[in-house]
């Protein structure tokens, strides 16, 4: 029983470790950060250099930075996207960037890539958390 | 800084195939391929959705 248990955790490296989820959290939190930890720096900064393009771009298109306390279901949608940026909506709410509403075509695509780099930055950091756990192979 | 329509959808297929490339595909080569495919099909479905409306208007 105890060897059974002790080969599984030999198959599935990490999975008994904290650092999945320190990997999940810190690739939110930081785009790139969790590849990083595992040593894969190449795919870190790729990822760091597309979200961040993503971010600026969005940003200088004067993209709307959703609030999540409008009441609108479609502003909580928008927000919970644009929080998968981790750190960088942080300092986006914390510093007033980004227009509170999209004034023209090209504000609404600046939303579209500050929502849209979030949902990126949440797959890239969910693929750090596979690579940790051992699901995702390399 | 003044981006086109199109320079938005290049920048955005090539950040977002970058992206794809690297989480849906476990090794470098399929990573690289992988993410041209996304590119080539972001990409070519705009032209296509392009030329589609202008039909429609025309």
């Amino acid at each position: 029983m105890a060897a059974d248990a002790q080969q599984i955790a030999q198959r599935i490296p990490g999975e008994k470790s904290s650092l999945p989820a320190m990997v999940l959290v810190a690739g939110w939190l930081v785009p790139g950060l969790g590849h990083l930890l595992l040593g894969k720096w190449v795919r870190a900064l790729l990822l760091f250099l597309s979200i961040l393009g993503m971010f600026l771009i969005g940003l200088s298109a004067q993209g709307k930075l959703y609030s999540p306390s409008t009441g609108d279901i479609l502003d909580m949608l928008g927000f919970a996207g644009q929080l998968g940026l981790g750190l960088l909506s942080g300092l986006a709410h914390l510093f007033g960037w980004g227009a509170t509403s999209a004034v023209n075509t090209l504000a609404d695509y600046g939303t579209k890539f500050l929502v849209c780099g979030g949902l990126l930055n949440y797959i890239a950091a969910v693929d750090a958390h596979s690579l940790a756990n051992g699901r995702k192979a390399s | 800084m003044t981006l086109s329509h199109f320079s938005a959808v290049l920048l955005f297929a090539l950040f977002t195939s970058v992206v794809f490339g690297i989480t849906q595909r476990a090794e470098p080569k399929m990573m690289i391929r992988f993410g041209a495919y996304c590119f080539v099909l972001f990409v070519g479905a705009v032209i296509v959705a392009s030329w589609v409306m202008y039909a429609i208007k025309h």
